[in-house]
C-alpha cells in the first residue's frame, strides 16, 4: 500500500465525478422528490414522509404489488441460482461438445430484454402459441398462460430464467475453474463418487460465487419492468404487478411523482437490505 | 472401465440436449419465421409440423428490407458507436479508480469504496426519471452524450478493476518508482497491460448492456437520428398493428454483434471473472 493521498485522488477523482453526477445525485433527487406532492395546479410542496405513510396505510394497490414483488424474487433467484449452477456443472468438463452447448446456453442473454419478451408472449400466446402447440400434439390441455391470473406470474419466472441462467452460467463456470484439481485428486484417491466430490468440494468452494450471483442477481430481478411492461402490463388482476411497473405507472400515467418516487425509494431499501442478508447467509468461511 | 467412460460421455450429451431445446426451440421458430416471406405468424405454430421450425421456401428478403427501406443500418452504427466510446470511457476512468483504491491508502477511502458498491446495487432503471432531469439540466438531452455518459458511472467496473490489480504485488511498482517512472506511466505501462482479463470482462459488461439498453435511450433521446438497435426493433411493435417480419429480423440482426463478441471473447471472459476474486 502506498500512501501518496494526492495521487490517489487524483486517479480516483474523475470515476468519482461520473458516479455522484450520474448515480448519488439521482438517488437523492429520487429520495427528495418523494418527501413532495403535486397539486393539480403543478405546485410542488414538503410533505415529510406522508407519501410512505400512505402508502403503507392505505395504498391496496402498492400492497398487491409489494408482495407480488417479494413472491416473485423469493422464487426467481434461487431458480436462476439453481439452474445456472447445474448448467456450469454439466458444462465444467472438456468434451468435444461442451463448448457448443455453452454457446447454445449463453445465447438467449444476447438478446434484449424486449425481444425476449416478445418472443415469450407469442410463444405463450393462449390460442396460437407454440407453447400450447406441443402440449396439445402430446395430448394435454391447453394453458391460459399470460391470461390467467395463477400463470402469469409463472411465465415471467420462466421467461427470466430462459434469459439469464446462460449469464450467471458463466460466472460459475469462471468459479469452478479457480477449485485446485488437487482436491479432486486427493478425494478419487479416497474413493469418492462425483455426487460426493460434488458435494464436499465443488459446493463449499463456490459458495463466493454463488453469494455475488445471488446478490447481483435479486437487485437486477427487483427491477425487473420490460416483460411485465410488454406482455402483462400488470394484470391480469394485479397478478404481476410488480413494484418497479407500479412506480414506473405512478409516474408516467398518473403523473403522481411523489408516489412513484416513494415506490422507487422502498424498493432499493429492500434491494439492500436482501442484499445484506443474502450476503450474511452465503458468507463464505473457506479459504483455499 | 473404458465403456463406463463412454456411457458417462453419451448421457451427459443427451442431458446437455434435452436441457438445450428449451433454450434454442423458441430462437430456431423465431429464425424460421424471420425467413419466411411477410405475412402471418401463427399460420405455422399450430398444428406442430416440420414446417413451423424449417421454412418450405426461405428468403432474406425481410433482412433486405430492414436495411434498405427501414434504415437499420443506421440504429446499428449509433448502438456501435454509443457502445464504443462508453467501453473506452469506462474501462479508463473505472481502471485508474481500481488502481487507486486497490494500492493506495488515503483519507476518505472507506467512504469512497462504500459510494462505488452502493452504486452498483442500485440498477439504472430505478433512477431513470431523475436522471432525466439532469440529462436536460446539462443540456444534453437528445444527443449522444445523454446515451453515453450516464453508462460511464459504473460502480461494478471499478470494483473488478479494484479486485484484479490487489493482486499485482506491489514490489514491482515500488521497483519502477525508484527507476524514476511517474504513477500515471506505472498504471499505464504496467498495471493496464496486466489486466487483459478485467478489461476484457469489463468491455462485455458494458457492451451488453449498451447494446440492450431500451429504456433510457426511448427517455433521453428523441430523434430518428439517435435511434438505438433496441428502440428501432421496438418501434416495429405496437398497439395497433405489429410487423412480425420486420420485428424478428431486426431482432436477429440487432442480436448478431453480442454473439459475436461472446464466440471471440469467451474464453477471456471466464478468465476474466475468475481472475477478479469473485472466485469460489
Amino acid at each position: 500500500m502506498f500512501r501518496n493521498g494526492r495521487v490517489a485522488w487524483l486517479f480516483i477523482l474523475p470515476a468519482l465525478a461520473f458516479l455522484l453526477l450520474f448515480k448519488i445525485w439521482p438517488i437523492g433527487v429520487s429520495f427528495i422528490e418523494s418527501l413532495t406532492t403535486t397539486s393539480f395546479r403543478g405546485t410542488k410542496s414538503f410533505v415529510g414522509f406522508e407519501n410512505y405513510s400512505y402508502l403503507f396505510r392505505y395504498d391496496p394497490v402498492f400492497w398487491n404489488s409489494f408482495w407480488v414483488t417479494l413472491l416473485y424474487s423469493a422464487i426467481v433467484n434461487p431458480l436462476i441460482v439453481l439452474s445456472s449452477l447445474l448448467m456450469a456443472l454439466l458444462l465444467n468438463g472438456s468434451y468435444f461438445f461442451t463448448k457448443f452447448f455453452r454457446t447454445v446456453f449463453f445465447l438467449p442473454t444476447a438478446i434484449s430484454y424486449a425481444v425476449v419478451a416478445v418472443i415469450w408472449s407469442i410463444v405463450l400466446d393462449p390460442y396460437y402459441g407454440l407453447a400450447n402447440s406441443f402440449l396439445t400434439s402430446f395430448g394435454l390441455k391447453p394453458q391460459p398462460f399470460f391470461a390467467s391470473p395463477d400463470q402469469a406470474l409463472w411465465g415471467l419466472i420462466m421467461l427470466n430464467v430462459w434469459r439469464s441462467s446462460g449469464y450467471w452460467m458463466m460466472y460459475f463456470l469462471a468459479g469452478l475453474q479457480n477449485i485446485p484439481e488437487s482436491l479432486y485428486e486427493a478425494a478419487e484417491i479416497d474413493g469418492a463418487s462425483t455426487l460426493q466430490k460434488t458435494l464436499k468440494i465443488t459446493l463449499p468452494l463456490l459458495t463466493r460465487t454463488m453469494s455475488f450471483v445471488l446478490v447481483a442477481n435479486t437487485a437486477f430481478n427487483f427491477l425487473s419492468f420490460a416483460p411485465v411492461y410488454i406482455i402483462t402490463k400488470g394484470g391480469p388482476m394485479g397478478s404481476t404487478n410488480l413494484l418497479m411497473y407500479e412506480s414506473y405507472k405512478s409516474a408516467f400515467v398518473n403523473a403522481d411523482m411523489g408516489r412513484a418516487s416513494a415506490i422507487t425509494s422502498i424498493l432499493l431499501a429492500i434491494i439492500l437490505v436482501f442484499s445484506f442478508f443474502e450476503l450474511k447467509l452465503t458468507k463464505a468461511n473457506f479459504e483455499y | 472401465m473404458k465403456s463406463g467412460r463412454l456411457w458417462k460421455t453419451t448421457s451427459l450429451f443427451i442431458v446437455l440436449a434435452v436441457v438445450s431445446l428449451f433454450f434454442i426451440v423458441p430462437l430456431v421458430w423465431i429464425v424460421a419465421s424471420a425467413l419466411r416471406p411477410a405475412g402471418s405468424l401463427y399460420q405455422y405454430a399450430n398444428p406442430l409440423t416440420w414446417g413451423t421450425f424449417i421454412p418450405s421456401k426461405p428468403t432474406l428478403e425481410n433482412f433486405v428490407h430492414i436495411f434498405s427501406k427501414l434504415n437499420f443500418g443506421r440504429a446499428i452504427a449509433n448502438s456501435l458507436f454509443v457502445s464504443l466510446v462508453t467501453i473506452l470511457l469506462t474501462v479508463f476512468v473505472s481502471s485508474m479508480a481500481g488502481f487507486s483504491l486497490a494500492k493506495f491508502n488515503f483519507r476518505g477511502k472507506n467512504l469512497v469504496f462504500a459510494i462505488v458498491l452502493i452504486t452498483f446495487m442500485v440498477p439504472f432503471e430505478s433512477i431513470v426519471i431523475p436522471l432525466y432531469i439532469l440529462v436536460k439540466q446539462l443540456k444534453i438531452d437528445n444527443t449522444y452524450w445523454a446515451l453515453i455518459l450516464p453508462g460511464v458511472a459504473n460502480g461494478l467496473a471499478i470494483f473488478l478493476f479494484r479486485q484484479f490489480f490487489s493482486e499485482v504485488p506491489s514490489e514491482i511498482m515500488e521497483a519502477a518508482r525508484i527507476d524514476g517512472a511517474s504513477w500515471f506511466r506505472i498504471y499505464w505501462r504496467i498495471l493496464l497491460p496486466l489486466s487483459m482479463p478485467a478489461i476484457v470482462t469489463v468491455i462485455v459488461m458494458v457492451f451488453m448492456f449498451q447494446w440492450n439498453s431500451l429504456f433510457w435511450p426511448l427517455v433521453a433521446t428523441h430523434s430518428s437520428r439517435f435511434e438505438v438497435v433496441q428502440v428501432a426493433i421496438a418501434s416495429h411493435r405496437s398497439t395497433e398493428s405489429t410487423s412480425w417480419a420486420n420485428l424478428f429480423s431486426s431482432a436477429i440482426a440487432g442480436s448478431l454483434p453480442p454473439v459475436i463478441l461472446f464466440l471471440f471473447l469467451q474464453k477471456y471472459f471466464v478468465r476474466g471473472i475468475s481472475g477478479t476474486g469473485l472466485k469460489g
